[in-house]
């Protein structure tokens, strides 16, 4: 255990505009994820999480702004640099060839390896890791195509893990886990020590887990701070249109919204 | 939150393996300092063997997909409107690769003849073609992200068919004895431009406008090279414009081989140094740039790749349908579709399958010839309703 392990990096983005046509995704948005801190990005449907997430990921070029990953503009660096700093974990993937879970989780491995370089014992070591920390190796020469919705979301973050990058992004990760796998995830992300922004759903999970929230709305930034900073019940209000409850959970204290 | 289900220490050692950066190339070093190769004891479940079986698999398939090419290829010498028994024509190949060292020659000299001058280059152009729409096809599948694609999708076929008729339609002789197959690889790159042109119109070249340009440019040159062949004064341009639209290898000659073999050999070497990346396809354009492909870019090289491969094949042996559509499919069923592997294997495959159908298609009403691309898709075609049926049912019962 002598070696190093890989540190996180810092994520800035800096003023980042996304239109989709005529449509504003993201408007003019700046936040900063310290290194190893996670930040959860909440907000309505359509408020432009997803979009956001993809500028950092390469997936979406923003119109204006930049990102930062440890001070390196990722739009200006090929992929294959932002592939091995970056790992995203998407909601799903298309499955119409058969490969197997196997197969997805080493692609990760894709952009550390130099042309016509063999798979190495070491990539083989970091697949197997992954694929016992998420418990999938029972699992692992099934067709992806034949799991379900939550076996998959595992295989995805197995695959980011193998990326070792040092920011990773997910995008509602929780969406088809049970409310274990959620706890058990989130849980995983904050003790990783990896620099974690995760687009999330359920408020209190991730004002339980996370160490700073952003809530949007209409691709905008509506607040960003500490859980009980962007938790409000005026913002929730606003944001949501519902009547919130602000409470606190009994044993840990972190902030709880309840349908009022 | 405590999780009785795995201990804490377990999961904090597995993520060390996967935070911990690459081993130096200094092997001693490397084992000195990295405790992950010594794993063998803590994580219970198949690993190890999983590479190694996977290997095993893919040799044994492999070794019988060569078995399978050898013997259809000496088929090939074999069988044809003069019938050479098949220690003849052993003997007659191996005369002639050690340039007349080996055996001695107590066979009827037009046996040579026929096997040197005529079957030869006919069982190695049909492997070639074969081979080449096999990859082609396979590579096409993962740049649509579409496994019932086939390189006729590009309408790069029907433009050569396309350029070939008009070359016999306006009795165009420009070059000579490869002005034919001049004007079919032009006609393929003609399409192959628009269809680019048209997929990349207001933006992102996406799977599916690939797809819908290569489909509607593939309507229009068909119905173009219909309308020069009906409206055409010579009675006879039908049947020779058959051999564009069906395929066959019957103007094989050793001449016509060195575009199509150097072809193959480069393409191939492209598609393997790349099957990493075309792996990265087959899981999305959003999962493959998460990944580090430059997907666009990625997806424009191999589409101009297997465009070239396609318009070599079909100018030297017309348009043959289904080896590129149903041989990635079998291939994959098995070795698995990871391109490292399935892509040697579909050009091996899909070399027998069209040695084989030639074969079909030179015996079956001898001493006629059937165009190979009625083989192909007679044996072709049921196999495909097939494959769509069994999909269908993987997935509605998948889901």
């Amino acid at each position: 255990m002598s070696a190093p392990l890989i540190p996180p990096a810092r994520l800035d983005i800096e003023g980042v505009s996304l239109r989709a046509g005529d449509t504003e995704l993201v408007r003019d948005i700046s936040l900063q994820v310290a290194p190893g801190q996670m930040l959860g990005l909440l907000g309505p449907n359509g408020a432009g999480k997803s979009s956001l997430l993809r500028t950092v990921y390469r997936m979406s070029r923003p119109h204006t702004g930049r990102v930062l990953v440890n001070g390196q503009d990722v739009w200006r660096r090929p992929a294959g640099w932002v592939a091995r700093h970056v790992g995203a974990v998407l909601q799903d993937m298309p499955a119409e060839f058969p490969l197997t879970v196997r197969d997805v989780v080493a692609m990760g491995r894709s952009a550390h390896k130099a042309l016509l370089e063999p798979d190495l014992p070491h990539d083989a070591a970091l697949i197997d890791a992954a694929l016992a920390l998420q418990r999938l190796g029972p699992l692992q020469h099934r067709p992806f195509r034949t799991l379900s919705g939550g076996e998959r979301q595992r295989v995805l973050l197995a695959r980011a893990l193998v990326q070792q990058p040092q920011v990773l992004v997910l995008d509602e990760p929780t969406n088809h886990l049970d409310l274990r796998h959620q706890i058990s995830l989130l849980q995983f992300l904050k003790d990783s020590g990896i620099t974690v922004i995760a687009a999330l759903h359920d408020l209190n999970l991730a004002a339980m887990y996370c160490d700073r929230l952003c809530l949007m709305d209409q691709g905008r930034l509506v607040a960003e701070g500490r859980p009980e900073e962007v938790l409000t019940a005026g913002r929730i209000r606003a944001v949501y249109g519902i009547e919130p409850l602000i409470a606190r959970h009994p044993k840990t204290g972190s902030v709880w919204v309840l349908p009022g | 939150m405590t999780h009785r289900d795995d201990s804490a220490a377990d999961r904090a050692a597995l993520l060390a393996i996967l935070r911990r950066p690459p081993p130096s190339r200094d092997r001693a070093a490397d084992l000195a300092q990295n405790p992950c190769r010594d794993r063998s004891h803590r994580f219970p479940g198949p690993r190890a063997g999983t590479g190694a079986a996977a290997r095993a698999r893919f040799l044994l398939v492999t070794g019988a997909i060569i078995t399978l090419l050898l013997a259809v290829a000496l088929a090939g010498l074999m069988v044809g409107s003069v019938r050479i028994p098949a220690t003849e024509a052993l003997r007659i190949v191996g005369h002639w690769l050690s340039g007349g060292g080996l055996g001695t020659p107590d066979w009827r000299p037009a046996y040579e003849i026929i096997i040197t001058q005529t079957r030869i280059p006919r069982v190695i152009l049909a492997a070639v073609v074969g081979a080449s729409l096999g990859v082609a096809g396979m590579v096409i599948q993962a740049i649509v992200r579409n496994p019932l694609a086939g390189p006729s999708i590009l309408g790069v076929s029907s433009g050569a068919a396309t350029g070939a008729v008009v070359v016999m339609r306006f009795g165009l002789v420009v070059l000579g004895a490869f002005t034919l197959h001049v004007a079919a690889f032009l006609g393929g790159l003609a399409a192959l431009t628009l269809v680019f042109w048209i997929a990349r119109t207001g933006g992102q070249m996406t799977p599916t406008r690939l797809v819908l340009a290569g489909v509607a440019m593939g309507a229009v040159l068909g119905a173009l090279t219909s309308l020069l062949v009906l409206t055409s004064p010579d009675p006879q341009l039908a049947a020779r414009v058959l051999f564009w639209t069906l395929g066959g290898f019957g103007s094989a000659q050793w001449k016509l081989l060195p575009v199509p073999v150097i072809a193959l050999a480069l393409g191939l070497c492209v598609m393997l140094a790349q099957a990493r990346r075309l792996n990265l396809l087959m899981a999305g354009d959003e999962s493959a740039v998460a990944l580090g492909l430059d997907v666009e870019r990625f997806r424009r090289s191999m589409f101009l790749l297997t465009a070239a491969l396609t318009g070599i094949t079909v100018a030297v042996s017309g348009v043959i349908g289904f080896v590129g559509l149903i041989m990635p499919h079998i291939v994959r069923l098995l070795v698995g579709a990871d391109h490292r592997r399935a892509l040697p294997a579909v050009a091996l495959a899909s070399a027998a399958f069209t040695i084989a159908a030639d074969l079909v298609a030179r015996s079956i009403i001898a001493p006629l010839e059937l165009p190979v691309g009625i083989v192909t898709a007679l044996v072709g075609g049921p196999f495909f309703i097939w494959l769509l049926r069994r999909d269908a049912r993987a997935l509605g019962a998948a889901r």
